[in-house]
């Protein structure tokens, strides 16, 4: 009788988790593909943008779209566990932002085996075989910051950047492209600090170049975790708008750091159309059409004209 | 049930009863674990019982099985070993340094070995010899001591490129009954699983050291007195457990030909919940090789399943907890069961 019982458990527990998963797709949609992202919808407004990006246009499209995601941006081995067993049910393509850039390679080569496409979002990979990547031209963003400090200060004075971890390629994009734009306008880049993609670090490389140069009167930050760090140095010593701060990512927070005018810009990404470019160049590739080998999602610069679409 | 009458006549029909309930602690969990894979195979018939499929499971869970196999024999210490997640991780960039500085393939794995026998050893000594309160807190420290040693010793950044010497252990078959009618390609992995859970198995129930391990977890005063070596044989248990998180850590960048420095973040929890849904106790001294086997296999059908079924990760994690405590629910009907039976 006790054997009954959990018997009983054990089913009802899996059944009704069988009846709660939204796999059941009663679709005949001729295509499945699979979106693996690096981390879960909820919670993180970026994936969050990538999965509507991508379940709009599938639906547009008519093509069924399963999405899936490591609970952490570091599980490396629960998305290729994820993406094995998709590629068991034989998945028509995949869209993939990968959590480590080589690791998930011999996963990658099961899915060539069966002829199933693989598209990079996001982060690119080492993966030879790979279809397309399709992400952020981080130097076109890098660029578009520093242009907007050249226009603000008419292409002279001295300017200082905040870099991020360097042995991560976005961030030295950005940073490559923010200083090309600057010097080329003619503003001096006199300081060029790390700070590690740290937001307390941001505040105290930004206190030292107040106090090391005081002539200084943009920054560019290579993300907005340290532009934010930086605004709060700023106005902790009153120079509220005297120093312009330039971030990347456009993140909520930087936004409204933006409306109430501590920052003066960020640089965002278009999360969405990763989703939806995703999608639509699987499509291509399944059905025979060609797709380009980079393809950029667009960059846009957040000022106080549009930063309310991304305060929330 | 009418229990009320005398009480030789109650004691008899417990002792009748007594024997099912024992069983039902025993076969419970392979009971689970059929279970769960007769309903997988009814909610995706063309998918679960593929060979594709099974292999994957087989693969997906080698790392893991194998964390939780060092980290039981801790357990049965009434001990626990928080580092294994991290020395998996280490030895994976130890392998994966030792390769790219053109080392041959057995001496890479060996070291990767050795990188996880020392931290075993650092946590075993601590515990005995530096008498720290709790192998928590020594363990603790090594978690940390060793995913910032992977840090620094990568930079930060995985290397990639395994030679394939070392490659097959974590990702390729072999084929079994060959010469037969009945050839099955078996990931190479899964042997190797199997193989050391016999080995500990033998060496926990079958030695005199593996059965004061038991008698440690059982009654650290009794084995005192019994004149067991607690310390000789504490060190010994943790540069085990050590050890085998370095096999994981080698097959495991196997499987993806790469060292990455996150490698095995989190995976100690996954190691202990295993061993508590395979039935050994919390307290030390009970438990059985076997049923932590199935406690893995049992984690890996439900990543698998839910995997198949295009389930949240979410829900995984709430279902993995239900498990839990229906495994441990399990363990204390068997312990009732056992009480009144003696």
């Amino acid at each position: 009788m006790m054997v009954r019982r959990i018997t009983g458990i054990v089913g009802t527990v899996l059944l009704t988790l069988a009846l709660l998963g939204p796999g059941v797709s009663a679709g005949a949609a001729k295509y499945t593909i699979l979106l693996s992202m690096k981390g879960p919808g909820s919670g993180n407004p970026f994936w969050a943008a990538v999965e509507r990006g991508a379940r709009d246009t599938a639906k547009a499209l008519g093509v069924n779209l399963v999405v899936l995601a490591p609970p952490a941006e570091t599980d490396v081995q629960a998305q290729i566990g994820q993406i094995e067993d998709q590629i068991a049910k034989r998945v028509s393509a995949i869209v993939v932002a990968p959590t480590d850039v080589s690791a998930l390679n011999t996963t990658f080569d099961k899915a060539r085996a069966q002829k199933i496409p693989v598209l990079f979002v996001d982060t690119d990979g080492t993966w030879r075989s790979k279809l397309t990547f399709i992400g952020t031209d981080n130097r076109a963003g890098g660029v578009l910051g520093g242009k907007f400090l050249c226009g603000a200060f008419k292409g002279k004075g001295d300017v200082a950047i905040i870099t991020g971890v360097m042995t991560t390629q976005s961030i030295r994009s950005r940073v490559e492209g923010a200083r090309a734009a600057m010097k080329s306008c003619g503003l001096r880049v006199v300081a060029e600090l790390p700070a590690n993609s740290d937001r307390a670090l941001g505040q105290q490389v930004m206190e030292d170049i107040l106090t090391s140069k005081p002539t200084v009167k943009g920054i560019f930050a290579a993300n907005d975790l340290m532009a934010l760090g930086a605004a709060e140095a700023v106005t902790s010593r009153g120079k509220t708008g005297k120093v312009l701060i330039v971030g990347f990512d456009a993140i909520p927070e930087a936004a409204q750091a933006i409306l109430s005018g501590t920052m003066a810009a960020s640089v965002a990404q278009s999360p969405y159309n990763m989703g939806k470019f995703g999608v639509q160049n699987a499509l291509r590739a399944l059905t025979k059409k060609s797709v380009a080998k980079r393809i950029d999602t667009g960059t846009v610069l957040v000022t106080k004209k549009n930063a309310a679409e991304y305060a929330k | 049930m009418q229990l009320e009458g005398a009480p030789s006549a109650k004691a008899a029909i417990v002792r009748r009863l007594a024997p099912s309930h024992a069983a039902v602690g025993r076969f419970g969990l392979i009971l689970v674990m059929a279970l769960m894979m007769a309903i997988l195979t009814i909610l995706q018939p063309a998918y679960f019982l593929t060979r594709e499929n099974l292999t994957n499971i087989a693969r997906q869970i080698s790392s893991n099985a194998i964390l939780a196999l060092g980290e039981f024999a801790v357990i049965v210490t009434a001990g626990i070993d928080l580092s294994v997640g991290s020395v998996m991780g280490l030895s994976m960039i130890v392998l994966a340094l030792a390769v790219h500085a053109d080392w041959a393939a057995g001496l890479a794995a060996l070291a990767a070995l050795c990188a996880g026998l020392g931290v075993g050893l650092i946590n075993g000594l601590a515990l005995t010899r530096l008498h720290l309160p709790h192998p928590f807190i020594a363990t603790l420290a090594t978690l940390n001591i060793a995913r910032g040693a992977t840090y620094l010793l990568s930079g930060g950044v995985p290397i990639s490129g395994i030679p394939r010497a070392v490659r097959l252990w974590g990702a390729e078959d072999i084929t079994l009954f060959g010469g037969t009618s009945f050839p099955i390609d078996f990931p190479i992995s899964f042997l190797i699983v199997i193989a050391l859970y016999f080995a500990v198995w033998v060496f926990l129930t079958k030695t005199s050291t593996g059965r004061h391990i038991y008698a440690i977890g059982g009654s650290p005063k009794a084995a005192q007195y019994a004149g067991i070596n607690i310390s000789r044989n504490l060190t010994l248990v943790y540069a085990l457990s050590g050890a085998l998180a370095g096999v994981a850590g080698v097959l495991l960048a196997g499987r993806v030909n790469s060292g990455y420095p996150t490698a095995g973040t989190g995976a100690e929890l996954d190691a202990i919940a295993a061993v508590i849904i395979g039935g050994a106790s919390f307290f030390g001294g009970r438990g059985t090789a076997g049923g932590v086997f199935i406690g893995a296999v049992i984690m890996g059908l439900l990543r698998n399943g839910l995997n198949l079924m295009n389930v949240s990760v979410f829900w995984q994690q709430v279902l993995l907890g239900f498990i839990i405590l229906l495994a441990v629910y399990l363990d204390v009907l068997r312990r009732r069961a056992m009480r009144l039976e003696g």
